[in-house]
């Protein structure tokens, strides 16, 4: 199987989906689930299958290259797998929207383009699908209407302007280098000037900065995931952002070259302080700012920012851990992420759109397996051991400590405690709690939302346990790179810092469950007492049911809330009323007077005439 | 003074061409800058004109006997204003049918007051 | 098609003038067939200028008119740069009186087609000229005719714009005219490659300031800022489908004859170069930011043109291989876009009733078609791939940073700025077309056959040179350097 074949089922089955929906609802289900589970099928037949290959001679005097590296099976099957669930979860989520042929054929669309993405092996490919995904996402985005349409002009904005500077970026290593091709350019660009490499880094930093959200470029995420369909917000969060951190990857260590990015600037003022610093920053702001949310994907959004900023502050040193733990951790925080998207979609599908936290609550028992996922996906966030989140916490923990960066490591500390509080507050205002009474009917979660959710819960498991699965083939990426491989076990990691062993600690906390379980079981059994039968130092009961889920965290918020403003965001949309403002009086030179266009004729010709034998300029 | 005499006629065709794009430029009433326009090529015309012109010069027919060529005036400007002339017409014809139709919607001629098209 | 490839590209022009006046003599037989003429005439300019394409790439076809060797009489020089923008210009005009078959069907249709053939063998004649004065001649039958097309509709907007237009083209052509007469009085030929071969330093006054007379004449055509004011307003006014000639083709030929003026016959090096890249810079600026807060479909795209000539300008300014192959390719992809975007606004403005963007509320659902071409035209003209813009744009930005110059680096920023901007508003009438929903119910339905199969050769047209650049490529650095050599054109001229 070669990888053109690939990518032509990834795109042809994009297309195919959309016309088999204008025949039967059905097939197109059909043919969007069979389609991106078959490249889900493909794809991990590339398992250490290094294959390249020519897509195209001469594109404008460039050849556009396909490679398949350790690398790009990483985040290929990443890419396809959570498609697949995702398309699969669209089956009931999407059931009752319209143009529902539009909506399969831009998500196979985007898959495919990202699948594009990762596979080009050279930057003009890269470049090409890069921009696809980018306009493909902002039609996805805009699919909602109302709010996501601004949205999608504020993720379409700034999409551009990366786009354009990593247009900038590519053009000017061709033009210096003469080839695009990523192998050949990693040799070539040792030999250019210190400031060169800089310049490129800065100017591909703000691309991949703002794909990957990292402030203060990060403005577009909250609303593009919160307006978003849920199944789209998923893959939004789960791989499309990452993209950001695949493209860091590929300039940094694939292009530049860890030896050259790590002797740029020296002490405080370099390339890679600056980016850890940056990473620090966008962990620890947006965590708190996800504390006050009230929209759960709002909140989750947020999050997807601040996670964001653990993989930059893993990928931002260098060293074989921290690269381990940077591309572990956009593994586990895709999974994690798009769980706990899946999981509000299902509340949002049985309430009919709710998703507002302080009307939700006490769907628990109602929603079980959405409960499940909930559960395990701000677990895995948090980084709890036998979740896969602590593993890769675990791995830029210990990068941090080895490369003595205490004021980083506090930052990714400080992130971790407002992760703790504010998924509680998800968790808890969504599952938990009593449940509001015109909530006591809702529709079950459906077997295709089920599903998805049952397998990623699984997978935090299965990688929190087993972490060496994953980090066997991220080994093999480090070794690609130039880097030393970890000593990796199926059970975690050895090294110079400590070993981690989820096996011990997986029996560990078994022996400690068991305790706690034997206490709680020769301990007074509780019982269950009605809300009335309470004692209340003689104040008169409430007659309504409690709901603890409003205003959750109020005395916080007040005291936080002066600080935490977006200011980005106010900043961005002062430059655009301002743009706005320019642009409204600029065209006012076309005055609608004859008078003045013959004058504007006449002054450019008698300037120019009168220059020119005045002083002989040209 | 025999600037003025040697090239009268390009000072002229210049004072025209300057005298036209002035009215064209600063008076709003249409149809006075239809006349500044014909002012305009009018002037572009003699300056043509001037340019194949040799004083005291002849037709440049050769079959006359005791004329040499240093005494023809150049007939390609003369062919080229007659083009002109021509093109000149047919812009006024459509100039002029405009203002017709421009009293008819806007009942001005008055161009500072037909200002709808504009930013 | 031996045949075809040896015909005359006199017939180019020829032909559709020809046409022109018989169209009064068919009209009096019927009123049905007038409206095929311009489809056959341009059908057949465009096999014939397709045909005899090839042929020119290796060695330019010199037609002396009346037989008269190139100095001395008026010939045509179908060279590289000619041939390939007479193609353009022949089929994008097949294509849109394809589309005016059904589109235009009220006022004095006959006018219509006689101004319509008048235009594009004006703008023919322009490209395949070798002949100074006979370029005002075709350019004078272009603007006249398009003064006209512009107040075809006779209402209140047509005729101010026209008025306006009017205006300031007639002083374009007075100062062209100047221009001319002061080369001529010098050099004492009208022949392109004759002056061309006279003229040693450009810096002369007595060669600037024709130049300059000229570059400005035919700089109002092009739409050049600060002469460009005319523009918004006769592009907005026209009917749809001349907007789209004029947007797409006539512009484009205004700037071809600036460029032609400035690389061939007077041979421009230098600082002037400089100027004319800060001029284009602004005219990117200025008319993106124009564009931006347009409520009116039609003159968004107006002062989308503007921004777009800015950009071709930029590539052709540049002055190197890549930047003029880039400028002739994005020429290529402007007016594919360009016209595509102004034929579906038309029908989507003729169903709704409104040129106000916020009308098209809906249309998405209503025209699925239309609103489809609107999209791949939206995506080209921004740059996006894999459509045609993309690659034109891409080749621009590369001669831009081959020039190695910081300067350069920094104005390409500019000009990338105003893609942004450009990019905004266009996804903001995307967005209006699909994702929001009208309130009135009336059930506007799809364009007639005739204009659908228009638009989808034009979107065919540019997926597929987005796909395939390199198709056009030999074309393009054959052309940019026939405008970069000029003695290699003189020398074929002058033999």
């Amino acid at each position: 199987m070669s990888l053109e074949i690939l990518l032509a089922i990834a795109y042809g089955g994009a297309f195919l989906t959309y016309f088999s929906g204008k025949i039967s609802q059905g097939l197109r289900d059909g043919a969007a689930v069979l389609l991106s589970l078959g490249t889900v099928l493909i794809v991990s037949s590339f398992y250490n299958v290094p294959a390249a290959s020519v897509l195209y001679e001469g594109f404008l005097g460039l050849s556009l290259v396909l490679r398949m590296n350790s690398l790009a099976w990483f985040f290929a099957i990443a890419i396809v797998s959570f498609n697949a669930l995702c398309v699969i979860y669209s089956l009931a989520y999407m059931k009752d929207r319209n143009e529902k042929d539009y909506y399969y054929f831009m998500l196979l669309l985007i898959n495919a383009a990202m699948l594009t993405i990762v596979l080009s092996g050279d930057l003009v490919t890269f470049f090409i699908a890069w921009e696809i995904m980018s306009w493909a996402t902002f039609l996805l985005i805009s699919y909602n209407r109302n709010g996501a349409l601004q949205a999608g002009i504020k993720y379409i904005v700034l999409s551009l302007i990366g786009s354009m500077c990593m247009l900038i970026g590519i053009l000017s290593v061709y033009t210096s280098f003469n080839t695009l091709n990523i192998s050949e350019l990693s040799g070539q660009l040792t030999t250019a000037s210190a400031g060169y490499k800089l310049f490129l880094l800065i100017i591909f930093s703000i691309t991949f900065g703002i794909k990957n959200a990292v402030m203060p470029l990060h403005t577009w995420l909250p609303d593009a995931y919160t307006e978003s369909p849920t199944p789209f917000s998923a893959v939004l969060s789960g791989m499309l952002t990452r993209m950001g951190v695949y493209g860091f990857l590929v300039i940094l260590f694939g292009i530049v070259g860890i030896k050259s990015v790590l002797t740029l600037g020296s002490g405080f003022i370099s390339y890679t302080k600056t980016m850890a610093w940056l990473g620090a920053i966008t962990i620890v702001i947006p965590t708190f700012i996800a504390m006050l949310q009230n929209d759960a994907k709002k909140l989750l959004a947020w999050h997807g920012i601040g996670q964001g900023g653990y993989m930059i502050l893993g990928i931002a040193f260098g060293t074989s851990l921290g690269m381990a733990g940077g591309i572990f951790h956009t593994l586990n925080h895709a999974i994690y992420i798009v769980l706990l998207f899946l999981s509000v979609g299902a509340v949002e599908y049985s309430t009919s759109g709710i998703r507002d936290l302080n009307s939700l609550g006490g769907l628990f028992k109602k929603m079980p397996i959405a409960f499940l996922g909930g559960f395990l996906g701000i677990s895995g966030l948090i980084g709890v051991p036998l979740t896969n989140g602590f593993v890769s916490k675990w791995l830029i923990y210990k990068t941090l400590i080895l490369e003595n960066a205490p004021f980083l490591a506090f930052a990714a500390l400080l992130g971790t405690w407002g992760t703790i509080l504010s998924v509680y507050k998800f968790l808890h205002n969504l599952y938990l709690g009593q449940i509001p009474e015109k909530h006591k009917n809702i529709k079950k979660t459906p077997l295709a939302m089920q599903v998805p959710i049952v397998i990623l819960s699984f997978a935090i498991i299965l990688f929190g346990i087993m972490p060496g699965l994953p980090l066997k083939v991220i080994n093999s990426i480090n070794v690609a790179f130039g880097f030393s491989p970890l000593d990796v076990n199926l059970w975690g990691v050895v090294s110079e810092a400590g070993t981690l062993n989820m096996l011990n600690i997986f029996t560990a906390l078994i022996v400690f469950g068991a305790i706690v379980w034997g206490i709680f079981r020769i301990s007074r059994p509780a019982t269950l007492t009605d809300q009335y039968d309470n004692y209340a130092a003689g104040a008169a009961i409430p007659k309504d049911k409690y709901h603890y889920t409003v205003e959750y965290y109020a005395p916080f918020y007040r005291m936080v809330k002066p600080f935490l403003k977006d200011i980005f965001d106010l900043l961005y949309q002062k430059v655009a009323r301002a743009n706005d403002f320019l642009c409204d009086n600029i065209r006012k030179i076309y005055t609608g007077y004859v008078g003045n266009y013959v004058m504007y004729i006449v002054f450019f010709m008698a300037f120019l005439i009168f220059i020119q034998l005045k002083w002989s300029v040209f | 003074m025999s600037f003025l005499q040697n090239y009268a006629y390009y000072t002229g065709a210049f004072g025209l061409i300057l005298i036209g794009l002035f009215i064209m430029m600063t008076k709003r009433n249409y149809i006075k800058i239809i006349i500044g326009l014909s002012i305009l090529e009018t002037g572009v015309n003699l300056f043509l004109i001037a340019v194949g012109y040799i004083s005291g010069g002849t037709a440049p027919i050769f079959s006359r006997s005791g004329i040499t060529a240093e005494k023809m005036v150049d007939p390609v400007p003369q062919a080229l204003v007659l083009t002109a002339i021509v093109i000149g017409v047919a812009v006024l014809g459509m100039a002029l049918a405009l203002a017709i139709r421009l009293h008819k919607h806007f009942g001005t001629l008055n161009l500072l007051e037909i200002r709808e098209q504009r930013w | 098609m031996n045949e075809i490839m040896n015909l005359n590209p006199v017939l180019l022009i020829a032909v559709p003038i020809g046409l022109a006046m018989l169209v009064p003599i068919l009209g009096l037989m019927s009123s049905k067939i007038v409206k095929w003429v311009p489809v056959v005439g341009f059908l057949f300019n465009s096999v014939v200028s397709l045909a005899v394409l090839p042929r020119v790439l290796n060695q330019p076809i010199i037609v002396k008119i009346a037989g008269f060797a190139p100095p001395f009489g008026i010939n045509l020089v179908a060279g590289p740069v000619g041939m390939f923008l007479a193609a353009l210009i022949a089929v994008s005009g097949f294509l849109v009186a394809v589309y005016s078959l059904d589109y235009i069907h009220e006022g004095a249709a006959e006018k219509y087609h006689i101004l319509f053939l008048l235009l594009l063998s004006g703008a023919t004649g322009v490209v395949l000229t070798g002949d100074i004065f006979n370029l005002f001649v075709f350019f004078e039958i272009l603007c006249i005719s398009s003064y006209a097309l512009v107040a075809y509709l006779g209402n209140r907007s047509g005729i101010e714009a026209a008025v306006k237009y009017l205006i300031q083209g007639a002083i374009g052509s007075s100062l062209l005219l100047i221009g001319i007469g002061l080369l001529y009085g010098q050099f004492g030929t009208l022949n392109m490659a004759d002056l061309a071969q006279n003229i040693t330093s450009f810096s002369e006054p007595s060669v600037f300031v024709p130049m300059i007379l000229m570059v400005t004449g035919l700089g109002i055509e092009a739409a050049i800022f600060p002469l460009n004011a005319w523009l918004p307003d006769a592009h907005s006014s026209a009917p749809s489908s001349i907007s789209a000639v004029l947007s797409g083709i006539a512009i484009e030929v205004g700037l071809y004859a600036v460029i032609r003026v400035v690389f061939t016959i007077c041979h421009v090096t230098g600082s002037f170069f400089v100027f004319l890249v800060a001029i284009a810079v602004v005219t990117v600026l200025i008319g993106e930011m124009s564009a931006f807060g347009q409520k009116n479909i039609k003159r968004m795209l107006a002062y989308s043109s503007i921004g777009q000539i800015g950009l071709i300008l930029f590539a052709f300014s540049l002055a190197t291989e890549f930047g003029v192959s880039g400028g002739l390719f994005q020429m290529l992809s402007h007016t594919l876009g360009k016209v595509l975007l102004f034929l579906s606004a038309g029908y989507m403005i003729y169903r709704t009733g409104s040129m106000e963007i916020s009308s098209f509320e809906g249309v998405g659902k209503k025209m699925p078609w239309t609103a489809l071409f609107f999209t791949i035209g939206t995506l080209s003209i921004i740059g996006l791939p894999p459509f045609a813009g993309f690659s034109s744009k891409f080749l621009i930005i590369k001669a831009a940073l081959a020039k190695g110059d910081l300067l350069y680096i920094l104005l390409m920023g500019i000009v990338l700025l105003g893609t942004v901007i450009e990019g905004t508003y266009f996804f903001r009438v995307v967005q209006v077309i699909y994702f929001k929903e009208s309130n009135n119910k009336t059930e506007p339905e799809g364009p007639p056959v005739s204009g659908l199969i228009s638009m989808s050769v034009f979107a065919i047209l540019v997926v597929l040179i987005g796909l395939f650049p390199n198709a056009i490529l030999k074309i393009l650095t054959t052309a940019a350097s026939e405008l970069l050599n000029n003695l290699e054109y003189i020398r074929s001229v002058l033999g």
